[in-house]
């Protein structure tokens, strides 16, 4: 099991008005301290064009964090590979790998807001095509860098897996669907008769560890708050099988609180108990939701604590971390 | 549009560290005459990520010696000043020689100047000095911006952005268009106060500096409400609207930025 934790979108919002700056300032002390802690992985988003500053370049972020640590990965979860140029992306990728070598992964995610595909040019019903010239790019000019993809279509999550590349999981994706997608993952890989490591499952999970009341009241708040932001973003999961829809855009409420029921929030023992559930359905790597907007980076860094040192060495096929 | 603080005078250290912490991008120094560097110092010394812009007035002082100033304060700051030049009691010409000596000395080059008003170095009999002088200290920054406003502003340099106060006066073509406003900072006048932001976005300003009449009540209506509003076009109306979470339990979030992103 490796440990990991997202996402870091390096934001300056509404509800937590701050300097542009301070988030990246923030970032770098957090994967210090990630990296002091044991952590494996730290995963970054992307967006563009956004009123808060999300961040547009997780490459040159990711390179931040990696020139800041020496033994964190750090990861891409998603990069919106429709936005940037193949050739220069894989050569990026290459230069990250070969001065940081095993330390950094690319996810690549096809994007869904138009105006970021419009804002470069790129027509939007190209994004599967321009991913797979991505993929091809990638893997050719920089072999040693693991893909992870994203996507919550259990087909879609079969063929990642048959072509070896990893996936991660969306924080609000319930269980159900984590298990159906983890076991199509697997059987997408199996049935493709590939030899090698079996690409990983990675599952974003919101998780808070606190005895205080109020500190639990705050950060369930919070959590809801960040999908607000998602649906300003636009953000949809559709409907599949017994999982219900999770459309943001539509049915803000009722999203918003499916969204939020997917979170372990409690004492160490409770958040061990949550994480165990969350492991056995398939996952290799747990993705802890930690940065949550309205807290304080002290908070953060307390949970990540917590975490290292009292959860996860109760977490089933755990290694311990700290 | 970004949007940053015009400072109360008198108050510029405590509303200088509250709109950092707001999100601004900027604070501009209203305090004129002798009081517009200490003004400007105290900005920066509780600051360490705000631009900080402040008046130099011509006129007022040798331009090399203005030009000292700002390279001072420019590293007092790491690099975070804006001159906001004002052409003040000069006419066109002598503002635009003045001008012309301040910008030679804020660059890396040594310095010299032979014109009507001034002579650098001046070569004043009995002195034995070189025919040119290096003003040091250099600014942090590779070129200092420079803002113009004032009477005589029309005849300097087009390429400088003007600070402007009246909307008309915008000009959408500009890199950079900067402008200083009045705003009531007020709950209930917040639907004026978002028109008004939006209207100077609109009119193509990039930069707003906001009066408030209370900066305590009014920064956390610009970071919540005004910046959000002109951060982007059709800013989803979800997150407008949203009530955020009451804040954290326990201490504040922090009143001033986190050591890393300390000079």
């Amino acid at each position: 099991m490796r440990f990991g934790a997202g996402l870091w979108c390096l934001q300056s919002t509404a509800s937590c008005p701050r300097h542009p700056a301070v988030p990246y300032a923030e970032y770098l002390a957090d994967a210090r301290l990630l990296e002091r802690l044991g952590y494996d992985a730290l995963w970054l988003s992307e967006h563009h064009f956004f009123y808060d500053g999300y961040c547009p370049s997780t490459i040159a972020a990711a390179a931040g964090a990696l020139a800041a640590t020496e033994r964190l990965t750090v990861a891409t979860g998603m990069s919106l590979a429709s936005m940037r140029d193949p050739e220069r992306t894989a050569a990026e990728c290459a230069e990250l790998d070969r001065r940081y070598p095993g330390r950094f992964e690319l996810g690549l995610g096809l994007g869904y807001r138009d105006v970021e595909f419009d804002g470069v040019g790129v027509p939007r019903k190209e994004r599967a095509e321009r991913r797979r010239t991505m993929l091809r790019a990638t893997r050719r000019g920089a072999p040693g860098v693991p893909v992870w993809l994203g996507s919550a279509l259990p087909e879609a999550v079969a063929r990642a897996g048959a072509h070896g590349h990893g996936v991660l999981f969306s924080g609000a994706n319930p269980l159900t669907l984590v298990r159906d997608l983890a076991t199509a993952h697997r059987e997408g890989w199996e049935s493709s008769g590939r030899t090698g490591e079996r690409p990983r499952v990675a599952a974003l999970r919101n998780v808070w560890v606190t005895d205080d009341r109020a500190e639990r009241e705050a950060v369930m708040a919070w959590f809801r708050a960040s999908y607000v932001l998602y649906a300003g973003l636009g953000w949809a999961v559709p409907k599949r099988g017994e999982t219900a829809a999770m459309d943001f855009t539509q049915e803000v409420d009722r999203a918003l609180a499916d969204a939020v029921s997917t979170a372990i929030v409690g004492s160490a023992d409770e958040v061990a108990a949550g994480l165990r559930e969350v492991a056995a359905v398939g996952v290799d790597e747990l993705v802890f939701r930690v940065v949550v907007e309205g807290a304080p980076q002290a908070a953060v860094h307390e949970v990540l604590h917590r975490l290292a040192e009292e959860v996860l060495p109760h977490v089933a096929d755990a290694e311990v971390v700290a | 549009m970004r949007l940053g603080l015009a400072l109360p005078v008198g108050d510029e250290a405590a509303a200088a560290a509250a709109a950092e912490a707001a999100g601004c991008a900027a604070v501009l120094v209203e305090a004129t005459g002798g009081a517009a560097v200490p003004a400007a110092a105290a900005a920066v010394v509780r600051t360490c990520l705000v631009r900080v812009a402040f008046p130099v007035r011509l006129g007022s002082d040798h331009p090399v010696t203005l030009a000292e100033d700002v390279a001072v304060l420019d590293n007092l700051s790491s690099g975070r000043i804006v001159a906001v030049v004002d052409t003040g009691d000069l006419g066109p010409e002598e503002a635009a020689e003045d001008l012309s000596v301040l910008l030679a000395a804020l660059t890396p080059r040594p310095v010299r100047h032979d014109g009507s008003r001034w002579r650098v170095p001046a070569g004043l009999e009995g002195h034995r000095a070189p025919d040119r002088i290096e003003v040091t200290p250099k600014p942090v920054q590779v070129e200092v911006p420079v803002w113009i406003r004032g009477a005589a502003a029309d005849a300097l340099d087009p390429a400088l952005p003007r600070l402007v106060a009246d909307r008309g006066r915008v000009d959408p073509e500009r890199r950079v268009q900067p402008a200083v406003a009045e705003l009531a900072g007020t709950a209930d006048a917040l639907d004026a106060d978002r028109d008004a932001v939006v209207a100077w976005a609109d009119a193509g300003a990039t930069h707003l500096l906001v009066r408030f009449p209370d900066p305590a009540e009014g920064l956390p209506l610009l970071g919540r409400f005004l910046a959000p509003e002109v951060a982007m076009p059709e800013f989803p109306r979800v997150i407008a609207e949203a009530d955020p979470p009451p804040p954290w339990p326990g201490p504040a979030r922090y009143v001033t930025p986190p050591q890393e992103a300390r000079p």
